[in-house]
C-alpha cells in the first residue's frame, strides 16, 4: 500500500512539474538589423543579449531565445530583404526590425500584420511602413542629432566663415541617400546650418547629391551663397569608396569644415586625411565632426583630428528592443515611441561615464 | 619591295592582334583620363592625388597578379575579397585580443591566404570541380569564418601611437617637411619591384611556363611527361599568397577592417587582370598588363569624384572598359 502511495506521490510530483514546466511562457524574438558591418550593430546586439541574459536569469529559465541577423552591407537590400522573409518564416513572437531602404518592405511587413507578429522598429526602424506593422520604435531621433553636429561645427568655425573673404565650403559625407537615419542624420545637419548661418545674415547653397540638395530648407543658389554644403554619396557603402568622397572635399582650397554622418562615412574621412594631413582645429586647417565612435574614430577625437563627434546609444536601444516587445507580447503597457538618445562628445567630454559606455570600439 | 612591304602589313597586323598593344592603347586611355581629370579640376592637380591612388592600388593590384596565375589556367579565384578581409581580421584579432607580435599576425594573415589557396587548387586540380564553383564556395566560406573566429567584431592593426604602428610606413612614409607632413607613397617601390619580380616568374620560369601551358593546353603538358596537378594547385598558391598580403596592405591602408566587406573586391582585382590583356580562356596573360588596368581602375576611383561624377559612374565606366577589353581579347584569340 506504501509503495502504491509513494508511487501515486511521485507520478503527482512529476506531472507538477511538468505542469509547472508547461506553465513558464518562452518567447523567441528575431532580430534584423542593417549588418554587422560597423561595431555599431555590434553594440546594439551586445546590448540586446545583456538584457535577455538578465530577464532569463531573473525568470530562472530560459525565457527568451534570440537570433539576430543582418546583410553583408548596408546597401544590400536584397539580402535584407531575404533575411526579413527568413524571419517571418520562422513565426517568432515579434521581430526587431531596422530597414536598410524604407520602401523595400511594405509587402513583407503587411505579411506580419496579418501573421500578428509585432515588430519593433529600431535604430531608423521603417518608416512609412503599412499601419498597423510598426508596434513601437527604439530609435535615435537622427535629424535631431543632425542638428546638434551642426549646431557644435558651426560654433567652432563661425569666425572663420565672418573672416572669409569669399565663399567657404563646408562637406557632408552620407554614405547612402536611402536608408532612414543616414539621411535624417544628413538633412538634420544641412537644415540646422542654414538656420544658423541665416540668422548670421550668410546665405547659404547646398550642391552635390541630388537628394540632399533637394531637400535642403532654406538653401540659396550658388550665386548668392556665403556658405557653399557640398553633399556627396559613394555608390557603395565601403570605407575605401567613403574616403574617395572626402578627398575631394578635403582638397578643395575653401573648405573650412567636414561632417561625416556615420561611422564609415567619417572612418572614410580620416582615411582621406592620412594622405592630407589637413583635419584640426589650428589655423588653416579643415575642422572635422563624425558620427557614432569605433576605436579609430574615438582615436581621432582624442588627439584632435577631429573636433568631436555624435554618440548614440547602441547598446540601450538593444535592451530597449527587446523590453518592448516582451512588453508587446505579454499584453503589458508600451510606449509608441522610446528615443534612446544621442550625445556630442569630445577630447575632454568622451570620458565621462554618461558617454563612455557608449564608445564601443 | 613588294615582299618587305607584305611584311610590314603583316607585322603591323600581328601587333595590332598582340596583348602588347591592348597595353599600349590602356597607357593612352591612362594618359588621357589624367589629363582630362587634369584640365577639369584644380584640385585634382595636387601631389597628394598621386598618394591617393597610390594608396588605393596596393590591396587591388595584389589581389590582381595573384589571380592573374590562375586566369592564366584558365581557372579563376572569387574568394580573394572576402579572404582578404577574413585574414586581415584574424591578423587584428591575434594582436589586439591574443596579444601576439605583429609579425607573427603577419606569418599567420600569409600563412592564411597560402593554406586557402592551396585547398582551393588541390580542389580544382584533383576533383576537378569547376574554379568558379570552388573558389565561389570558398568566397562564401571565408565571409562566415571571418566574422565566426572574431566574432563579428571589427578590427584595426597597430595604428598611431601602438607598438608596430610602423608597419604602415612600408606602404606610406610620412616625411617632415618645412610646409608641413607629406605623405611619400613608397609602397609604389614595392608594387614595382613586385611586377617585375612576378613578370619574370610568368615568362621566364618553369612555374610561370607551365601554368601558361595548362591553359592553353592542358593535356599535351600531361603527354609530355609534367606533374599538373603540382603547377595547376600552385597557381592557386601564388593567389592565395598574394591575397594574404593584399589583407596586409589593407590593413596598412585603412583605420578598420569589418567583417562583411570584401566581397567585390576580387571583382575589380579580376577586371583589372583581364582589362590588362588576360585571356579569359587561359594562356596567356601579362603582370604589368594587369598593373596597368588596376592603374586604370584606380585613376578612375579617384579622379570621377573629382569631376562631379560619382562611384556609380565609375563602376559603369569600368563595366565598358571591361567588355572591350574582352572583345579586344576575342577578335585577339579568333
Amino acid at each position: 500500500m506504501k509503495k502504491v502511495l509513494a508511487l501515486v506521490l511521485a507520478m503527482m510530483m512529476a506531472l507538477g512539474l511538468v505542469a509547472a514546466v508547461a506553465e513558464q511562457p518562452t518567447y523567441h524574438f528575431e532580430i534584423v538589423s542593417k549588418g554587422f558591418q560597423s561595431t555599431y550593430w555590434q553594440a546594439l546586439y551586445k546590448g540586446a543579449l545583456a538584457e535577455i541574459d538578465a530577464l532569463n536569469t531573473e525568470a530562472g529559465y530560459e525565457m527568451i531565445t534570440m537570433h539576430m541577423d543582418g546583410p553583408d552591407s548596408e546597401s544590400d537590400v536584397a539580402q535584407q530583404v531575404q533575411q526579413f522573409t527568413n524571419a517571418l518564416n520562422a513565426n517568432p513572437d515579434g521581430i526587431g526590425f531596422a530597414a536598410v531602404d524604407q520602401n523595400a518592405f511594405n509587402d513583407l511587413l503587411a505579411e506580419a500584420v496579418e501573421k500578428k507578429i509585432p515588430i519593433v522598429g529600431f535604430d531608423s526602424g521603417v518608416p512609412g511602413a503599412p499601419e498597423g506593422a510598426i508596434y513601437a520604435n527604439a530609435c535615435t531621433d537622427n535629424y535631431v542629432a543632425g542638428t546638434i553636429a551642426a549646431d557644435n561645427l558651426f560654433a567652432a568655425i563661425k569666425d572663420r566663415i565672418a573672416a572669409a573673404e569669399g565663399v567657404v565650403r563646408v562637406g557632408e559625407v552620407n554614405q547612402d541617400a536611402t536608408g532612414e537615419s543616414v539621411t535624417s542624420r544628413g538633412r538634420g545637419f544641412i537644415d540646422k546650418f542654414i538656420e544658423l548661418a541665416s540668422a548670421e545674415g550668410w546665405g547659404v547653397a547646398v550642391t552635390g547629391n541630388e537628394y540632399y540638395v533637394n531637400n535642403a530648407q532654406g538653401a540659396v543658389a550658388e550665386a548668392d551663397a556665403k556658405i557653399i554644403i557640398e553633399a556627396r554619396v559613394p555608390a557603395t557603402t565601403q570605407v575605401d569608396q567613403c574616403a574617395n568622397e572626402a578627398a575631394v572635399i578635403l582638397n578643395e582650397a575653401d573648405t573650412i569644415a567636414i561632417f561625416g554622418s556615420n561611422q564609415t562615412a567619417a572612418e572614410g574621412i580620416i582615411a582621406a586625411n592620412n594622405n592630407l594631413f589637413v583635419l584640426g582645429s589650428g589655423e588653416g586647417q579643415i575642422v572635422g565632426a563624425g558620427f557614432d565612435a569605433g576605436s579609430a574614430q574615438k582615436a581621432a577625437v582624442a588627439d584632435g583630428t577631429l573636433l568631436g563627434a555624435i554618440t548614440q546609444s547602441p547598446l540601450d536601444m538593444g535592451k530597449v528592443t527587446i523590453d518592448v516587445l516582451l512588453a508587446i507580447v505579454r499584453g503589458e503597457e508600451y510606449q509608441e515611441l522610446y528615443d534612446t538618445g544621442c550625445a556630442w562628445y569630445t577630447a575632454e567630454t568622451m570620458n565621462d561615464p554618461s558617454i563612455a559606455p557608449n564608445l564601443y570600439d | 619591295m613588294e615582299i618587305t612591304s607584305k611584311n610590314r602589313k603583316s607585322s603591323s597586323a600581328s601587333f595590332i592582334r598582340s596583348s602588347a598593344f591592348q597595353r599600349v592603347i590602356i597607357i593612352a586611355v591612362v594618359v588621357l583620363l589624367y589629363i582630362f581629370f587634369y584640365a577639369r579640376s584644380t584640385s585634382f592637380r595636387r601631389y597628394t592625388t598621386i598618394v591617393q591612388i597610390c594608396s588605393n592600388m596596393y590591396y587591388t593590384l595584389l589581389m590582381a597578379i595573384g589571380v592573374t596565375f590562375p586566369l592564366i589556367t584558365g581557372g579563376n579565384d572569387l574568394s580573394m575579397g572576402t579572404g582578404l578581409i577574413c585574414y586581415s581580421l584574424i591578423g587584428s584579432y591575434l594582436i589586439r585580443i591574443c596579444g601576439w607580435p605583429l609579425w607573427a599576425a603577419i606569418v599567420i594573415t600569409i600563412g592564411m591566404g597560402v593554406l586557402m589557396g592551396t585547398i582551393n587548387g588541390v580542389i580544382i586540380a584533383k576533383l576537378e570541380i569547376p574554379p568558379f564553383i570552388m573558389t565561389l564556395s570558398m568566397m562564401m566560406f571565408l565571409r562566415g569564418m571571418g566574422s565566426i573566429l572574431t566574432n563579428s567584431y571589427s578590427g584595426t592593426w597597430p595604428d598611431g601611437a601602438d607598438p608596430g604602428a610602423g608597419f604602415r610606413n612600408v606602404f606610406r612614409l610620412i616625411v617632415q617637411t618645412p610646409s608641413g607632413r607629406m605623405p611619400v607613397p613608397i609602397g609604389m617601390i614595392w608594387m614595382i619591384l613586385l611586377v617585375i619580380i612576378m613578370t619574370i616568374v610568368l615568362n621566364h620560369t618553369r612555374v610561370g611556363r607551365y601554368i601558361i601551358a595548362i591553359g592553353s593546353n592542358k593535356e599535351a603538358l600531361k603527354l609530355s611527361g609534367v606533374n599538373v596537378f603540382k603547377w595547376h594547385v600552385f597557381a592557386y598558391v601564388i593567389s592565395g599568397f598574394m591575397t594574404g598580403l593584399a589583407a596586409i596592405a589593407y590593413a596598412a591602408t585603412f583605420p578598420n577592417i569589418t567583417p562583411g566587406q570584401g566581397a567585390g573586391f576580387e571583382l575589380n582585382a579580376i577586371g583589372a587582370a583581364i582589362i590588362g590583356g588576360t585571356s579569359m580562356t587561359g594562356g596567356s596573360g601579362s603582370v604589368f598588363g594587369t598593373f596597368l588596368g588596376v592603374l586604370l581602375i584606380a585613376l578612375l576611383q579617384v579622379g570621377l569624384p573629382f569631376v562631379g561624377l560619382n562611384a556609380d559612374w565609375q563602376l559603369l565606366i569600368t563595366g565598358c572598359i571591361l567588355l572591350a577589353a574582352v572583345t579586344i581579347d576575342k577578335m585577339r584569340n579568333s
